[in-house]
């Protein structure tokens, strides 16, 4: 059997989701199965009409201006872009909480990219077996 | 000690991941190899000196031949047979 990498994500800034996202391509890329779990914050940023709009920054914020003009010139893509191409070319599944989707009033339709609404006790069945699990 | 000599090899797919950072070259590979035949070859252009390392393992855990790879003026050109 193949290797699992396994995410909680509970923030919802785009930074720590970037951080999310290149794990998430790499171990698509190397043809690990990914599964992610949102939980709070992670719901909200998946949402349809935060998703693209997001440019929470949880730490150094005084940097932020910096760190943008930065990612811009070196033309880096944005971690939606970086997920769904991961998405797109491996096995990548994204759950979102149910407690929190019910939170935020969101059902499968409100959300980019999501697979399922699913509780706790059914992500850790499904992660049980994985090789690295990582909360971000 | 011989040099990797990339002008006897037949490219059937030219991936140009160059400006793009980790995942982005592996993730363009892992899509670019399914575009050629079995036995085939894709060329991997990437300025992002990790992918030099990052392309080697990639190919030997999903089963595919790492060839080999060359330097030109601010990139690499990395060689890998599709072997499934």
């Amino acid at each position: 059997m193949g290797e699992k990498l396994a995410m909680v994500v509970f923030s919802g800034s785009a930074d720590r989701l970037t951080g999310m996202a290149i794990l998430a391509g790499a171990a698509s890329a190397m043809d690990w199965e990914v599964d992610i779990f949102l939980q709070l914050w992670g719901v909200y940023a998946f949402k349809k009409d935060v998703m693209k709009k997001n440019l929470n920054f949880s730490e150094f914020n005084e940097l932020k201006e910096a760190v943008l003009k930065r990612i811009q010139e070196l033309n880096l893509p944005m971690w939606f872009d970086i997920l769904r191409e991961a998405k797109e070319t491996g096995k990548v599944y994204i759950y979102a909480c149910s407690t929190a989707a019910k939170a935020w009033n969101v059902t499968k339709d409100d959300l980019e990219m999501v697979d399922d609404i699913i509780g706790a006790g059914e992500f850790l069945e499904k992660i049980r077996d994985a090789n690295v699990t990582l909360f971000i | 000690m011989s040099e990797f000599d990339p002008s006897k090899i037949k490219v059937d797919k030219v991936i140009d991941a160059r400006g793009t950072s980790c995942p982005g070259p592996l993730l363009a590979a892992k899509r670019g190899i399914t575009e050629v035949p079995v036995d085939g070859v894709i060329e991997v252009l990437s300025s992002d000196p990790g992918t030099l390392r990052d392309l080697p393992l990639w190919a030997k855990k999903v089963g595919h031949e790492y060839l080999g790879a060359v330097e030109e003026a601010g990139y690499w050109r990395i060689f890998v047979r599709r072997k499934k």
